[in-house]
């Protein structure tokens, strides 16, 4: 079978999907079969499954996943959620709305760390939420700042969307690190001052803000009086040694997961962490890190099978020949994109995408890691997108309120909905938003 | 009453997990003695890429046991508990059939490494190969087993709330 072959797997896959077999099973299945009618030989499909199993992922460049995600968990145990949001709500003190300002900050923090922008969100649903609303902010705005900001959390390295992008695309884990950052700031910066803005015209939203600048004690202190600034300081001093320290080329990615790794026990021993949390947290990591290394070997075996079958090839003709103007293509991609943010996750969603639509961004000439940072916005975007964003239904499942809606979530979230594709938009207006610093380093 | 099932899959779980830390540390090792002693950790980067395939296989059954890979629940959220487990019964098939295919797809590759004593690496630090070949072949073995345990008890009825499925697991079995 010729090419065509991709199209009934493709067919084939999303069906699983849908009917709910594991993401890595389906990925993995449908490939194998796609293999097998593209050779109309079940052999050659099942040794291309027993060699991708055991080299997929046999590169030390891919021990960043396990050893961020210890990192992350061990942080958390160690409360650098509250930390992190305590302390950016101390160092904005006289900001507008200012809890949802420290909510940006913090919950972007958090979810770099944590690498998943659905449990950041859940974690500040508890968090920060509550608090919000104790000082009679208004509920789809706070709602919509918890859900907005963990979008923001994903371009901020080390997150592991950009860890995956760059393994599934060839390109270099560190440059794509690098390459977050400008965006990363950006949207912080539209984000806040979105905040802002919005409490200046309708002061309702956040109505006790001359009160709360007065009030130390916002944010209850159950742990020892310094102790938040030290975790917070410390969790954003880590975010710069890897950082810095892969911008400086003094460590690998690798090198620097593993210090991050260290770094996160060392922060939550000091912090007091017992050793039972710390137990729970290298066993949670591993539940969380191996279903992601899981889906990056099946995601393989289905980038083999389309570049076996020639469904790539195919499919950069089909968009040739089509006549369609480089605006166009991004325009169904971008589509595709929020579309199936609405059912599946982001990490999913890059590796079923990535392998065909790399290719062809680069053919109409987007710089890669622009091309990549405005993928993983429009893909954290596609989370808010309603009527079955992800991220707005972890918020509403998760906030401790029964009364809120669901629709009061997804008005919260549609402005920053809007805004993350304003700054995805200007991202492929200006690449060098993107570019710029990693050209100063790579 | 905990089943032997889970019991393995959760010792080989923590064993890796705890692995993962022995990784950071040898990465401290090799960096500091590198900058400073001019003596880096030799075959840092091959234990580290041995050492990514294993951790993952050796994690998986845990993850299979307990519900953690991913998947969408948009279909599975609204439908009744019997179709329900007809979903999650394709799932664990699915799932054995992948796993059992692994395993399968490796043996002769394992035997074969063993056979002509494949290695990597270059000079004082030669790695064999076949130990993390054989890794691969007996945990996608329990990988596949595990999925069909989670069918059978599914079936059963006996599907409880820290296994497969999700929470409502345990009253889709009735």
């Amino acid at each position: 079978m010729g090419p065509e072959v991709i199209i009934y797997t493709f067919a084939l896959l999303v069906f699983l999907v849908v009917l709910g077999v594991h993401i890595g099973i389906s990925l993995g299945a449908a490939s194998v079969i796609g293999v097998w009618l593209a050779y109309g030989d079940l052999d050659i499909a099942l040794s291309i499954l027993g060699s991708t199993a055991y080299e997929a992922i046999r590169s030390d460049a891919l021990a960043v996943i396990p050893l961020f995600v210890l990192m992350g968990e061990v942080l958390s145990r160690a409360g650098a959620a509250s930390d992190l949001y305590r302390l950016c709500d101390a160092a904005l003190k006289k900001l507008p709305g200012r809890l949802a300002a420290a909510t940006v900050v913090g919950n972007a923090a958090f979810a770099a760390v944590s690498g998943v922008s659905i449990a950041s969100a859940a974690t500040f649903s508890r968090i920060a939420y509550p608090e919000m609303r104790k000082l009679g902010y208004d509920k789809s705005y706070a709602l919509g700042v918890v859900a907005g900001s963990a979008c923001l959390g994903m371009l901020i390295p080390p997150s592991v969307l950009l860890i995956i992008w760059a393994i599934l695309t060839e390109g270099s884990v560190g440059a794509l690190f690098i390459g977050g950052i400008g965006p990363g700031i950006l949207l912080a910066t539209v984000f806040i001052a979105y905040n802002v803005g919005a409490v200046l015209l309708k002061p309702s939203l956040a109505p006790n803000v001359a009160k709360i600048a007065n009030d130390d004690a916002v944010v209850e202190k159950d742990t020892s009086s310094k102790s938040w600034a030290f975790g917070g300081l410390g969790v954003i001093a880590l975010i710069l040694l890897v950082l810095g320290g892969i911008w400086r080329g003094l460590f690998t990615p690798t090198e620097a997961a593993g210090f991050g790794a260290a770094g996160g026990v060392i922060i939550g021993f000091l912090k007091g962490m017992s050793f039972r949390q710390f137990l729970d947290a290298v066993i949670d990591a591993g539940r969380t890190a191996a279903p992601i290394m899981f889906l990056l070997i099946a995601g393989s075996m289905y980038a083999r099978l389309l570049a076996v079958s020639g469904g790539t090839g195919m499919i950069n003709e089909f968009f040739d020949s089509s006549g369609m103007s480089p605006f166009a293509i991004l325009l169904v991609m971008t589509v595709i994109w929020l579309l199936m943010g609405m059912i599946i996750d982001s990490i999913s969603i890059i590796l079923l995408t990535v392998p065909i639509f790399v290719p062809l961004a680069v053919a109409i000439g987007v710089p890669e890691i622009a091309f990549a940072i405005y993928g993983i916005l429009i893909i954290e975007a596609g989370l808010l997108t309603p009527p079955v964003g992800l991220l707005v239904y972890t918020v509403k499942g998760t906030v401790p309120d029964k009364t809120v809606t669901l629709g009061e979530a997804f008005k919260g979230a549609a402005p920053y909905w809007i805004l993350i594709l304003f700054v995805a938009v200007l991202i492929l207006a200006f690449p060098a938003i993107a570019t710029w610093l990693p050209s100063k380093s790579f | 009453m905990t089943s032997p099932v889970k019991r393995v899959a959760e010792t080989i779980h923590i064993l890796s997990a705890f692995w993962v830390l022995v990784i950071a540390g040898i990465i401290l090792v090799d960096v500091f003695g590198r900058h400073f002693f001019n003596s880096p950790f030799l075959g840092a980067v091959e234990i580290i890429k041995n050492s990514v395939v294993s951790i993952t296989f050796l994690q998986l059954p845990l993850a299979i046991y307990s519900g953690g890979m991913l998947r969408t629940t948009l279909l599975y959220g609204a439908v009744g508990p019997q179709y329900q487990r007809v979903l999650r019964s394709l799932t664990s098939v699915l799932g054995f059939l992948f796993f059992a295919g692994v395993a399968y797809s490796s043996w002769a590759p394992f035997l074969e490494a063993l056979a002509i004593n494949e290695y990597e690496g270059e000079g004082a630090l030669r790695v064999p190969t076949y130990p993390v070949r054989l890794l691969v072949v007996l945990t996608s073995i329990f990988a596949a087993f595990v999925y069909i345990y989670l069918l059978v008890l599914d079936w059963m009825g006996r599907l409880t709330e820290d296994m497969g499925g999700d929470e409502s697991s345990t009253k889709g079995a009735h």
